[in-house]
């Protein structure tokens, strides 16, 4: 517990003169000073000089100031913030792994690769695609790399292609990563049900018309080089014209990328591959488990089908067998190919963020087959409590069936002008993160709610509670939950002078 | 499943009271013809005993070394234990990114001091959060100064910068038909200004260089800026070995308009390249065209200072297929190691350790030279890398030198044309003069044998 209310930078604690870290004795000769004058460092303006226990108290007091999951329900939607087992923890720093070196001959890190050809594997089956690269090091640079194989199979199959077709539901990744390669963005309308429109959708209140996609193919059957979809889309709900979906795509040569983020729903239940998608990235970060770190490192895997295998990025891993007699168990080698003429080349510097890897393999291996089935069922369980609890106290926008996820929005407590940021910073006062927060941007005031399976009744119970009392709270006392939070470290911050007058790092003053 | 919270009687009640017979039920918004229909042919579940074993068979398959010599952008460095334990602290790991700053100020006024720290070691006035490793920090710099530079479409790019990060450049621009990158090419290990003035003109929007190189050596940034600014480009710095911000002048002090690169060495394992840490920093007027997260300061609605995102709008989840980038957060984690390390190491630390790696690389090298079947192959000054020229069987003396449990250098024949039969050596603090010696007397014994 942090009971202090203030710790300041720690720019303000430096003392020079003070050190944190003492140096070994030197065992040779001190360095000649090669470097011409003007490159000489002398001097540095904000480097601290603390000791060692200053600098931790530091971070310790600072740490306190966050929320995490391991305190309580993070039900932050569309982010999956489910249990970190310490368990991947361990796993991930033992040393083979940890200290292994990404420019060592490939006969000196044999299990890497050997993880990396396994968990590809696993990815295969899970997502029922054809290939899987590891390198992407997040879900928008999974995107990306989609996109750009997307891009490469057209180019390769010399086909002029310049629009990316995307849901107007899509998370905002999406077209910024299909502009990032090189790409024009055509929005697709959404239905009354959330899922993708095929038809024109005419909004009631401005009575302009958005295109559906039936009309979009139409009128731009050859320049369309794909269709960037989620599924289970951002309000939770599953495409289920998914199959036409990519039917229409494919029939004017476009190909179907899907955003896999939600893909928490769908494990050991669905498989993208058997459904149409011709590639598609997974957030390790979400459906795997490892720890989203305060925002990061995360690892952004992409799935592809046969067709795309190709343009992967290079180098690919590959097990060779070694010949053993009758009724031995069959010894692998494994080695990297760099010699993938039609590779779009590189997306991370090596071989992507490793660690998160290690971390990824350690939970399917420890959850099997089943037990990341049942993950995905409990899931959608505790997601369906929460709708069926929330119900008649919070607005529902959209009924269809909800997967792991669903989206209510602040509708019946605007009456009394309490809106959904009220909603979600008064969860705080009640020992909560919020949820997502107006997103998905088709619904007006959204929250969205994503428990995960990690949830107990007893802590799914103690959400629905607050969400309740605070939804009393906002027939009764309404300024209340303008006022909130009024139990963190910090009431609401100013963030429209934060970007008015940007003051991004401390200057001596 | 330990992770589950899965009794019988605690799953019924919830379906009850949700209304339906079995999970089953809930699945009726994905379509029967579109479900899976059998098991996941993975294998089955397991204790974590079980697994812990497994996976230590599965790095054991790796090859350990006692001493290494290999660098090439992954540095192994020496890392107090302060930060290990703290990383490991629920707060800083299971936490997401700092949407709501009421309860993420641990972050927000991490990343504050973090992005102050980057600008005091690039010499530039605005960072981000973090990139994801030192050659897509390349591909965000290059695409900002095109943006920045309005109808300049070419982007040069050193030869002298890594090979690797050169490779994700080329995957980045390829989108782009109306851009383009032209490598500069080398003299004496450093970016030639002969060919750079040549290639100079003013479609030019920014030039890349290595600070230090790929080779180790030190680019005359001043030099080559004063070269690039008098065609209007940028000069962005690229540093794949941070550690050299604690021995060489900050990039934006001698003419750099951008710095980027892989800040990795400041606290993290070399992991077989990942997760490590990207950074850019770019001069304050540029501030609306940079990519990626930013924290600024600001107060309470009771005045009190404290953080949060900000610059919003140069945003994917604002500005969709127009924002600066589509990426969003990445390496926290890694950010906080080396925001730690840092504050521990505190600028005597900092520069003292530079100081022994340069002290160690030289003394390797001048070890190294004295052994007849090794060749010096340039001049320039070096940090704590460098490369030689090996005269001998490569593939034996390698051998010779694993089998001896020491990790040799980059043999650069395969990565840099010209450095054929040149092995890139690195030393840091980690390397003992006992460990130099050891690897002098194999190498000696080698020479011997073959010659």
């Amino acid at each position: 517990m942090n009971l202090r209310k203030r710790e300041p930078l720690i720019f303000e604690r430096s003392v020079p003169g003070k050190v944190g870290l003492d140096l070994p004795v030197l065992d040779v000769p001190p360095a000649a000073d090669t470097r011409p004058d003007h490159l000489r460092r002398e001097s540095f303006d904000a480097l601290p000089s603390c000791s060692e226990p200053e600098v931790i108290r530091h971070f310790t007091r600072l740490s306190q100031w966050n929320y995490g999951m391991d305190q309580g329900m993070y039900p932050l939607g569309s982010c999956t913030m489910k249990h970190n087992p310490r368990l991947n923890e361990r796993v991930a720093s033992l040393p083979g792994f940890a200290d292994s070196h990404p420019m060592a001959d490939e006969g000196l890190v044999q299990g890497n690769l050997a993880l990396i050809f396994t968990l590809q594997e696993w990815l295969k089956e899970i997502t029922g695609l054809a290939a899987v690269t590891l390198q992407p090091s997040a879900g928008a640079a999974g995107e990306l790399t989609g996109v750009q194989l997307i891009r490469a199979y057209h180019v390769a199959n010399g086909r002029k292609r310049k629009v990316i077709l995307i849901p107007d539901s899509a998370h905002g990744t999406n077209p910024a990563t299909a502009a990032m390669a090189g790409y024009e963005v055509l929005d697709v309308a959404s239905a009354a049900d959330g899922t993708v429109s095929f038809e024109d959708v005419t909004d009631p209140v401005s009575g302009k018309v958005k295109q559906g996609l039936t009309s979009l193919l139409a009128e731009h059957h050859d320049e369309v080089a794909g269709l960037m979809v989620t599924n289970p889309n951002t309000l939770g709900i599953f495409e289920h014209r998914i199959d036409a979906i990519c039917k229409a795509i494919h029939d004017v040569g476009g190909l179907v990328y899907m955003d896999g983020a939600n893909m928490n729903a769908l494990v050991g239940v669905a498989r993208p591959g058997d459904f149409g998608v011709d590639v598609m990235h997974m957030n390790l970060h979400k459906t795997m488990s490892t720890p989203h770190g305060g925002g990061g490192p995360g690892a952004g895997p992409v799935a592809c089908t046969k067709a795309l295998e190709p343009f992967l990025p290079r180098p690919v891993v590959v097990r060779d067998t070694v010949k053993v007699g009758e009724g031995e168990v069959p010894q692998h080698t494994y080695r990297w190919d760099w010699d993938r003429p039609k590779s779009i080349g590189k997306v991370h510097t090596f071989f992507g963020n490793f660690g998160m890897l290690v971390r990824a393999m350690t939970y399917c291996l420890s959850h099997g087959g089943d037990g990341l089935r049942d993950a995905t069922l409990r899931a959608i369980v505790n997601a369906n409590y929460i709708r069926r609890q929330l119900l008649g106290v919070y607005n529902l926008p959209i009924e269809s069936p909800t997967m792991h996820e669903v989206v209510f929005n602040d509708a019946i407590q605007a009456r009394n002008d309490v809106h959904t940021l009220d909603i979600a910073k008064r969860l705080i006062d009640y020992g909560f993160h919020p949820p997502t927060i107006y997103f998905p941007m088709v619904v007006s005031g959204a929250l969205m709610i994503e428990p995960t399976e990690s949830e107990s009744r007893e802590e799914l119970d103690a959400f629905v509670d607050a969400m309740k009392a605070i939804a009393k709270e906002a027939e009764e006392n309404p300024d209340l939950l303008h006022q909130a939070p009024v139990t963190a470290p910090l009431r609401r911050l100013d963030e429209t002078t934060a970007a008015r007058k940007p003051v991004l790092r401390w200057t001596k003053g | 499943m330990r992770y589950l919270p899965t009794a019988d009687a605690e799953d019924r009640a919830l379906l009850e009271a949700i209304g339906v017979r079995s999970a089953e039920d809930l699945l009726s918004g994905v379509p029967d013809r579109l479900r899976l229909k059998r098991p996941l042919d993975l294998p089955p579940t397991a204790s974590e005993l079980e697994v812990l074993r497994a996976m230590e068979r599965m790095s054991a398959l790796n090859k350990r070394f006692r001493t290494r010599f290999l660098g090439a952008g992954a540095y192994a460095h020496f890392c107090p234990s302060a930060v290990d334990a703290q990383i490991s602290r629920q707060e800083w790991f299971t936490a997401y990114t700092p949407y709501q700053p009421e309860i993420s100020q641990g972050t927000l006024q991490h990343i504050f001091e973090y992005q102050t720290l980057v600008c005091d070691l690039t010499g530039l006035e605005v960072t981000n959060a973090s990139l994801y490793d030192g050659g897509t920090a390349c591909v965000e710099a290059a695409l900002m100064a095109v943006r920045v530079q309005r109808k300049r479409t070419k982007v040069l790019v050193s030869e002298g910068l890594h090979p690797l990060y050169r490779e994700v450049l080329r995957s980045g621009f390829a989108s782009h038909e109306e851009l383009s990158l032209v490598d500069v090419k080398l003299a004496d290990g450093v970016t030639d200004p002969v060919d750079l003035a040549a290639k100079l003109d003013d479609t030019v929007a920014a030039v890349l260089v290595g600070y230090p190189n790929f080779l180790g050596h030190v680019e005359d940034l001043k030099a080559l800026s004063d070269l690039a600014h008098g065609k209007g480009a940028l000069l962005i710095s690229v540093t794949q070995e941070a550690m050299a911000f604690g021995w060489l002048e900050a990039p934006g002090k001698v003419g750099a308009d951008m710095a980027c690169g892989e800040a990795m060495s400041f606290g993290t394992m070399t992991s077989f390249g990942g997760p490590f840490l990207g950074f850019l920093a770019v001069k304050d007027a540029h501030k609306r065209e940079i990519p990626g997260r930013v924290v600024g300061q600001t107060t309470d609605l009771e005045g009190r200072t404290g953080y949060v995102l900000t610059l919003t709008a140069r945003e994917q989840h604002i500005k969709r297929d127009r924002a600066t980038s589509n990426i969003c957060s990445n390496q926290g984690l890694i950010a906080l190691r080396a925001n730690m390390w840092l504050q521990l190491a505190g600028p005597e630390g900092f520069k003292g350790l530079a100081a022994q790696n340069a002290a160690k690389a030289q003394y390797l090298r001048a070890r190294l030279l004295e052994l007849p079947d090794w060749e010096a192959v340039d001049d320039a000054p070096f940090f704590n890398e460098f490369p030689l020229r090996f005269t001998g069987d490569m593939k034996a003396m390698r051998a010779a030198l694993m089998d001896e449990g020491i990790l040799p250098g980059l043999d650069l024949t395969p990565h840099l044309p010209g450095y054929k039969n040149c092995v890139l050596w690195c030393a840091t603090e980690l390397n003992t003069r006992h460990q130099i010696e050891h690897l002098i007397e194999v190498l000696a014994r080698v020479a011997s044998v073959v010659g």
